[in-house]
């Protein structure tokens, strides 16, 4: 069931360590950017699907998110949810919202991620149950689990997750708005101290406050739309649930069913995509993902991603604006808008040319929810 | 300032068999009597077959680390003592895996597939289930 709804509008707050505003206004802003970006006014809107912030808490009381926000930005829409599928949440968002639309559930829904952990009380560095007994805090620990795994397993060195550090770098380095757009060199990654080895300082996501939004509308509603918009054109979802006591968990990501979904309802394969927007809260992820989605085989990715690939004029050029690691934590939902710019070629320097496909994925809650989205421009 | 706790399980209706073994110096897993099954986690039924027929049984202790991590730096006041101290993933010999520490060597010592046996740290009112490479002294 290929669906032909499409995204018409992105837009997004500034991301930074601190923004001294609360995620609300985050929130609101990005969604007033997205629906001014496709031509809509907030009258049109008639669908809102929200993601908190991991450090905001997903229900304040009895008072689901999607209430408080839907409140302040005057909405009545005829859908509404929040998602709770943590990194994977934003693609999801994505997949929910044109479903919703096929559906005629609704016809303009926005989407928005936001988050100000530098307002919050919570913290990231959660324990997870009776697991924290034994020191297992923070979604680093768990991923530092997988790597070493990975590491024993394949061969993979640390040089290996160094190089989607350094690339998505250099890609921050033409993304005006990136949080962290310095050069980084592989020495100074394998300098970087360890914070639960083999995982480094330079392995892990930025810690941002900011929102993304997109508008995801119809066809039919697309085509009186100056920007036409860009094609959802497949997307699945697949979730490793039982973690630990399965023994896929630290070594293969539940990509490895989603994307076949995603692959078939649009018609592409691995071959033709262009562009890659890879869930990257740690590096080690980037290359599990490479492997499932099949962009490489098994075990393989370590050399894969050594042979430049992953950076802007290699085979796959992924997460293009610099992802988790160097654009700022933007959720995943700046994967999707970043997708989305270079599908309409407005990314300037960091443009990849004739790019037509893009995959984009999300991955959460440790290493248990996985969705992915293909977005076609045509 | 006084010594923080390090955080202590806090068992439920599910977990509770688990960590009273533990204070008895005992690792249970739990088995399915229909199918065979075993596993940890606590389940309310065999993840497997569905079956109610779930019960607890004794584990040998024997395992090998599937992997493990490193921690350099504590998220919580109680282990800043212990850092670099080492959590890890342990299969035991009769299936199903959990959340650990290696004991008794330096980090730099421990290996993936390194043979382990199980040991019992007093924590309150239970002990912890902690692993120990075969034949590294006690």
């Amino acid at each position: 069931m290929p669906t032909s709804a499409r995204i018409v509008g992105v837009g997004h707050t500034s991301l930074a360590p601190r923004l001294n505003r609360s995620a609300w206004a985050l929130q609101a802003e990005a969604a007033r950017a997205a629906v001014a970006d496709a031509g809509l006014r907030p009258q049109d809107v008639d669908g809102l699907i929200t993601e908190p912030g991991y450090s905001q808490g997903v229900i304040e009381g009895i008072t689901p998110h999607f209430l408080r926000l839907g409140a302040m930005l005057g909405l009545n829409p005829r859908y509404t949810s929040s998602e709770v599928l943590g990194g994977a949440s934003c693609v999801a968002m994505v997949q929910r919202a044109a479903m919703a639309v096929a559906a005629g559930l609704c016809n303009v829904c926005v989407c928005v991620f936001g988050d100000a952990p530098s307002m919050a009380r919570g913290t990231w560095s959660y324990g997870r149950g009776d697991d924290s007994a034994f020191g297992l805090f923070g979604a680093a620990g768990l991923h530092a689990l997988a790597a070493r795994r990975h590491m024993a397993v394949y061969g993979t060195r640390p040089e290996h997750l160094g190089e989607v550090a350094v690339a998505f770098r250099h890609h921050a380095g033409h993304t005006s708005h990136a949080q962290q757009r310095a050069p980084l060199t592989l020495g100074e990654y394998l300098e970087s101290p360890y914070l639960v080895e083999p995982l480094r300082v330079l392995d892990c996501c930025l810690i941002s406050d900011g929102a993304g939004a997109v508008v995801v509308t119809s066809a039919e509603r697309a085509r009186d739309l100056s920007l036409g918009g860009i094609r959802i054109a497949g997307f699945g979802q697949a979730h490793n649930l039982t973690g630990l006591a399965g023994a896929d968990y630290l070594t293969t990501l539940p990509a490895r069913e989603s994307g076949p979904i995603a692959f078939g309802m649009a018609g592409v394969t691995t071959d033709d995509v262009d562009i890659a927007q890879l869930y990257d809260c740690f590096t080690i992820v980037v290359l599990m993902q490479l492997e499932d989605y099949g962009f490489c085989a098994k075990g393989a990715a370590g050399a894969f991603v050594a042979g430049g690939h992953l950076r802007l004029g290699g085979r796959l050029p992924t997460n293009t604006a610099g992802g988790l690691l160097s654009e700022g934590f933007g959720g995943g939902m700046f994967h999707v808008i970043e997708a989305v710019r270079q599908l309409r070629g407005e990314c300037g320097a960091r443009q990849v040319e004739e790019a037509e496909v893009a995959l984009v994925s999300g991955h959460g809650l440790g290493m248990n929810t996985h969705a992915t989205v293909i977005l076609c421009r045509d | 300032m006084a010594d923080t706790p390090r955080p202590a399980p806090v068992p439920d209706a599910v977990t509770a068999p688990f960590w009273e073994g533990c204070a008895q110096r005992e690792l249970r897993i739990q088995e399915c009597r229909a199918c065979r099954f075993r596993w940890l986690p606590g389940s309310v039924v065999c993840p497997r077959c569905w079956s109610d027929a779930v019960t607890w049984v004794a584990s040998a202790g024997d395992g090998t680390v599937v992997t493990f991590a490193v921690y350099h730096r504590s998220y919580h006041p109680a282990f800043q003592p212990l850092v670099p101290y080492v959590v890890a993933v342990v299969e035991l010999a009769e299936g199903p895996r959990l959340v650990s520490n290696v004991v008794g060597v330096g980090p730099e010592r421990v290996r993936v597939g390194m043979p382990v046996r199980v040991e019992f740290q007093s924590a309150g009112d239970t002990a912890l289930p902690v692993f120990r490479p075969v034949g590294e002294g006690d």
